[in-house]
């Protein structure tokens, strides 16, 4: 049985060999498995030009924590180097000693209860309205690697109302 | 006349609470040097009259919708962006891209507010926009949009193996 399959094969061969190429050759071009180790890198440049506008260089949704909050909040670069933070289409609830602040993504208060004076923050300034359009001057200091969490800061209450991770853009 | 300062008194507390605005506006503009920005526009506006040949690129592009890429499956990272030019037409543009190469890979725009990981678009019957091939697995790339195209309805973009009507990473847009 075993030296019949063998021979049969054998005899066969070029038929064999003829089947098997178009069906690896679909076979490949179906997977086309080396696609796995290439890539096929581009770069192509923004449709505009970079101009004297600032640039947005992070951004990220803002979501409600305590309160219902919403909008975006963006990270702009100015010709210049500096940097601002700018709230749009922003919405939050009013209230006493509000602050804009940026936290690291891993802090504890943005889990449960703010602790007063245990925040690792940098401090953006007082909210100035609970809606619409507003900039925040960045300190030059602030590392935008790790203070990668904007908050909205009730400093009275220790409550934060809303927060917004920022990515790159 | 205790009556009549009892009056007085709610007259005056009313006018108080009217005066505590329930909400505080704010309307910060773009810039603080806004008037120098119009300068430098007029400028680069009488550059481009000068010399209309070279196609000056569009330099009044606004970033309408923007977006991450989650994908697990083939594991897809970035960033999306629907840009519009003052002249109306729509560009999609995407940023720090990365995603798994693979045969016969599109983008597309579905009539969805996301996109599952392992999502199968044929078969779900979901409305698409094809946007073209993926020009690249890796690095920045730019797809015009159709015009009239609703984007209020094609919320996110799929990067689609149409071989194995498969998703490898969606990106759910969202006002910039």
């Amino acid at each position: 049985m075993n030296t019949n399959q063998r021979g049969w094969i054998s005899r066969n061969r070029w038929i064999l060999v003829l089947i098997a190429i178009p069906v690896l050759a679909v076979t490949w071009w179906e997977f086309r498995p080396e696609k796995l180790f290439i890539n096929q890198k581009v770069n192509e440049a923004a449709p505009f030009a970079a101009s004297g506008e600032p640039q947005p260089i992070y951004t990220g949704v803002l979501e409600g924590k305590a309160h219902p909050t919403s909008g975006r909040a963006t990270v702009y670069q100015s010709p210049d180097g500096k940097n601002f933070l700018r709230l749009s289409d922003f919405a939050t609830s009013n209230g006493p000693d509000v602050h804009v602040v940026l936290l690291k993504p891993d802090e504890k208060a943005l889990g449960g209860v703010a602790i007063a004076g245990e925040m690792d923050m940098v401090e953006l300034g007082s909210l100035k309205g609970n809606q619409g359009d507003q900039n925040y001057d960045l300190p030059a200091t602030a590392d935008l690697n790790k203070y990668q969490t904007v908050a909205i800061y009730c400093e009275r209450f220790h409550v934060i109302f809303g927060i917004s991770q920022l990515e790159k853009f | 006349m205790v009556r009549g300062w009892n009056m007085a008194l709610a007259v005056a507390g009313l006018a108080v609470l009217s005066a505590v605005p329930s909400a505080t506006l704010a309307q910060d503009k773009m810039q603080s040097d806004s008037m120098k920005k119009d300068d430098a526009m007029q400028d680069s506006m009488k550059q481009d009259s000068m010399k209309h040949e070279d196609m000056a690129p569009d330099k009044n592009a606004k970033a309408l919708l923007t977006g991450t890429f989650h994908g697990k499956v083939h594991s897809t990272s970035g960033r999306a962006t629907v840009y519009q030019g003052a002249d109306g037409k729509k560009i999609l543009r995407l940023t720090h891209f990365k995603t798994s190469n693979g045969p016969d890979v599109h983008v597309i725009l579905v009539a969805t507010k996301d996109a599952k990981d392992d999502a199968n678009f044929i078969s779900g019957n979901v409305e698409r926009i094809e946007l073209g091939k993926l020009k690249g697995n890796e690095g920045d790339q730019n797809y015009e949009l159709p015009e009239n195209i609703d984007l209020g309805k094609f919320q996110t973009v799929s990067i689609y193996c149409e071989r194995f009507n498969a998703n490898f990473g969606a990106a759910p847009l969202a006002k910039f």
